[in-house]
């Protein structure tokens, strides 16, 4: 998908330069190209005007000027989304956060630390390191993707299952709003009196604001931790074995799945030494050593009763991490085998992993296509990946045909059209798959609250544009309004 | 219109005002229809649970009617494999317990009044317990919702798996809404497994430095409680009980852990049996609920020790006093009757205008109609306030659901 370039006016980019510095306000046409897209690479966009800021000084006044000029504003972290999240719209000034990339204040009694969003995820765990502590939501991007974006997208990762998503360890963020104006939401002490600010804006997708602090809650790590890997004959015995472990009580840290042609990838790129199966499982279970040296062992036991084929433990960290680098570099693996491929996000009930599975299978071989398993089971976060050739005519539309069949199937199942990845521009056509009217329209109320001018992302997360007029019926203000402690707008 | 309809009493009364009519649904579409019904004549609205919470908030600005929720109970689906369960707003939390008990699962939200306080009442009062230390707060188990907004339309947000980031976050935006946005009708939560043991341990009469020299202990020492509770009922000293919960083997280790390490720093440290231990649970439970007056104060963990001088001297001016700190959160309750209550609101004032300076609050969680006038329930409107408000503007324009009962007069 490609557009016209739509430029932004010369005047324009003095007024940014003179904010951020000339070497930080990208308007030459091979500059741009570089924000053209973020990780969905098959959706592609040139903005009118890139700029790097290094304050939230400098955010607010490229806000003002891009307002002054009624110019859209797509914020951007490190472009590994794989939404289109970051995808710029047509004649837009990407506001990319890159440069903020300091740690303003650690407070470990408390447990919480205050960071700029250029921050890639895992340094906020590696700084933390030697003290014991890390940050918990862990996308498999965590080595690049940043702090900001993590805000923006929610992002989630393998051990949400036990210790949730970014929402759950966000406390606070300082925000730019649409005007100019920056508030903070939250904070490191809990339950700012009103409504759930940072609650709501966790997962917005860059259409609220632009983050530019965020406070996230760190934990103390784990006494011990437990991981196996368990092959299996199919995705149906792999599949059962998580649902036994679940109700067992357990509740992991992570279980992932791999189907045969994941391993397979997975095996040509990395070299590990996994047996061809047709599934497999990758599980941590942590905590105290007392407590996992339990639930590894009924975990264990579990799945040679359900039909595993081979269990092993690594037998020290170095092994540990090699299997999980395995899967993390699951995505990766899976461009080296094929072309091409789309990655999906759909989410299902647990309990109906088995079916979903095979449906998805069947309708593969009908688009005459081949899929890749690769995705979180503990949670039924499915990450099906859809290998074709863009160079053969027809089978990329095939292929995204498939995806799209695929998510209803997740709809249909109880489940959802994106477990952590977004909505973004790739996914809003299929938001009326889950929401009715009613449902977006109120979603639309809250966008309009904080952008009621739609400045920030257009076109992403809603499947129709949506305006912010005054609300039909009888407008009744407010006593704060009469009595000009509060303003419309 | 079908839902049952009738006069106020002063029995209905919600923070002093009697509402002329109350209606009681018994189906959310009945919930709908009132909903409906009383924006076409633009009546002023009143939501209530359990009304374990009643008390929360300002006094609404007008009060014409009152939708009780207690006639909406069902559980509309529980799917155990999944371990989540969609209930309607009234269920109480102890009726949805016994429902989740039968498969060994739980709903880890424990407020006090379990057998009163409503699912919906408990998401709109953002209504916590003990477990909030280790499971979060109901913003951490929230994961699906469906409203009626103020114009009688239904809406949901969120669905029914752990895992989805499809649109915006509507069930967070309800949580501590105290229903100024919409009726909640039903609500999703993710489950948990019900611990095979539980096990408290109780450290007797400790000082505020002493408190917060535990709490770094359990976490150097990489222990993990579900409840870390410090009750203070004579000045400045506080009995500290944590509890463990899971599987035989960790909770045994993990109690024998921390009795290891309170001996090694010279503060013995019992570990409770089971009567004993449900007995100050609910000496807990009921400190919360106690009195007259109920503050909720917010800080910093370790900043107990600062404040305390301050809370304090709130407690000179209260009778049977009992001050409640979550420890390892940073919140808090200060609990009890007054006897003067000049002098108490000026100690709350003081103890609050040091909270916020500090970025912290204290909030009102009930308190006599005077204290009410003196000092306000909210404190000083957030900084993000602005945004709140319009929100309000976007999801109730005609300002007529609770008005005026939440921060900032919204």
């Amino acid at each position: 998908m490609r557009s016209e370039f739509v430029p932004v006016a010369h005047a324009v980019l003095t007024e940014l330069a003179s904010v951020v510095g000339p070497k930080n306000c990208i308007s030459d046409p091979a500059g741009l190209r570089t924000y053209e897209c973020d990780g969905l690479t098959s959706f592609r966009m040139v903005p009118g005007a890139v700029i790097l800021p290094a304050t939230t000084e400098e955010v607010v006044e490229a806000v003002r000027i891009a307002r002054r000029a009624n110019l859209p504003i797509v914020p951007r972290g490190s472009g590994t989304g794989l939404s289109g999240g970051a995808l710029p719209v047509p004649g837009c000034v990407v506001i990319g956060l890159s440069r903020m990339r300091s740690i303003l204040e650690i407070d470990l009694e408390n447990a919480w630390m205050r960071v700029q969003p250029g921050v890639a995820n895992l340094d906020i765990s590696k700084r933390l390191a030697s003290a014991g502590y890390y940050y918990a939501p862990d996308p498999s991007s965590q080595s690049v993707c940043s702090i900001g974006g993590n805000v923006a997208e929610n992002s989630g990762g393998a051990h949400c299952l036990k210790y949730g998503f970014t929402v759950n360890h966000v406390l606070g963020a300082r925000v730019v709003l649409g005007d100019g104006s920056v508030v903070d939401l939250g904070g490191p002490v809990l339950d700012t009196p009103g409504y759930d600010l940072i609650g709501v804006f966790v997962g917005s997708e860059g259409t609220l604001g632009i983050v530019t602090e965020v406070v996230v809650r760190i934990l103390r790590k784990p006494e011990a931790t437990r991981t196996f890997f368990a092959t299996f004959p199919s995705t149906d015995e792999a599949g059962q074995t998580v649902s036994d472990i679940i109700a067992a009580g357990i509740v992991p840290a992570a279980v992932e799945m791999m189907d045969r042609l994941a391993i397979v990838a997975i095996k040509a790129a990395t070299g590990l030494d996994w047996p061809d199966v047709g599934a497999a499982l990758l599980m941590d279970v942590d905590g105290p050593v007392a407590e996992v040296e339990h639930t590894a062992a009924q975990a264990s036991a579990i799945a040679a009763r359900r039909g595993a084929l081979e269990i092993r433990r690594p037998t020290d960290e170095a092994e540990r991490l090699l299997m999980w680098k395995g899967r993390k570099s699951a995505f990766a693996a899976v461009g080296r085998i094929s072309h091409n491929y789309i990655v999906q996000d759909g989410v299902i009930p647990r309990s109906e992993i088995a079916n979903v599975l095979r449906e998805i299978a069947r309708l593969t071989t009908e688009a005459g296509l081949r899929v890749a398993n690769v995705f979180h089971a503990g949670d039924g976060n499915l990450h099906p990946l859809i290998l074709y050739d863009a160079n053969v005519p027809g089978e990329e539309q095939r292929a995204e045909h498939l995806g799209g069949e695929i998510l209803k199937l997740c709809v249909r199942s109880g489940g959802s059209i994106t477990g952590e990845h977004g909505v973004g521009a790739d996914k809003a056509p299929y938001m009326a798959e889950m929401f009715s009217e009613a449902d977006l329209q109120a979603m639309a109320e809250l966008r309009c609250a904080f952008d009621a001018e739609n400045r920030f992302n257009p076109s992403k997360v809603f499947p129709t544009p949506r305006l912010c007029g005054d609300r039909p019926g009888k407008y009744v203000p407010s006593p704060l309004e009469l009595s000009g402690e509060a303003g419309r707008g | 219109m079908s839902s049952e309809r009738r006069a106020g009493t002063d029995a209905d009364a919600v923070l002093g005002a009697i509402p002329r009519w109350v209606y009681s649904p018994k189906t959310t579409e009945e919930a709908r229809e009132v909903i409906e019904a009383t924006a076409a004549e633009t009546l002023s609205l009143g939501f209530i649970g359990g009304g374990t919470d009643v008390q929360l908030g300002a006094p609404m600005r007008q009060l014409d009617a009152l939708l009780q929720t207690g006639g909406l109970s069902r559980v509309v689906e529980y799917a155990p494999a999944d371990m989540i369960v969609t209930v309607e707003a009234g269920t109480t939390l102890a009726k949805l317990s016994e429902t989740l008990q039968q498969h060994r699962q739980r709903l880890p939200l424990d407020p006090p009044a379990l057998d009163r306080a409503t699912v919906g009442g408990a998401i709109a009062a953002n209504s916590f317990g003990p477990r909030r230390a280790r499971f979060g707060s109901v913003r951490d188990l929230l994961i699906g919702i469906s409203i009626v907004r103020a114009d009688g339309t239904r809406a949901r947000g969120g669905g029914k798996v752990v895992k989805n980031v499809a649109g915006f976050d509507i069930p967070k935006l309800m949580c501590g809404s105290l229903g100024t946005l919409g009726l909640i009708v039903t609500a999703t939560f993710r489950l948990h497994p019900l611990p095979e043991m539980e096990k408290t341990v109780l450290v007797r009469s400790r000082t505020a430095a002493q408190v917060r020299g535990l709490v770094a202990r359990l976490k150097a020492g990489q222990l993990e409680p579900t409840s870390l509770v410090a009750l203070s009922a004579a000045a400045a000293r506080f009995d500290v009980a944590v509890r463990f919960e899971g599987f035989g083997a960790g909770v045994t280790q993990q109690a024998a852990r921390f009795a290891e390490l309170q001996q090694r720093e010279g503060e013995p440290c019992e570990q409770l049996g089971d009567v004993d231990a449900q007995a100050w649970w609910k000496k807990h439970d009921d400190a919360r609920t106690k009195g007259a007056i109920r503050a909720k104060i917010a800080a910093l963990p370790n900043a107990l020790e600062t404040f305390l001088p301050k809370l304090e001297a709130v407690r000179e001016h209260l009778v049977d006093s009992i001050l409640v700190w979550y420890a390892s959160l940073g919140l808090g309750f200060i609990c009890g009757a007054s006897s003067d209550l000049a002098a108490a609101s000026r100690a709350l004032a003081d103890a609050r205008s040091a909270l916020e300076k500090a970025n912290g609050s204290l909030t009102l969680q009930a308190a006599p109609q005077a204290i009410r006038e003196w000092i306000g329930e909210w404190g000083t409107p957030p900084p993000a306030f602005s945004v709140m408000h319009r929100l309000k503007e976007r999801f109730d324009p005609q300002q007529r659901l609770n008005p005026g009962r939440f921060v900032g007069g919204l």
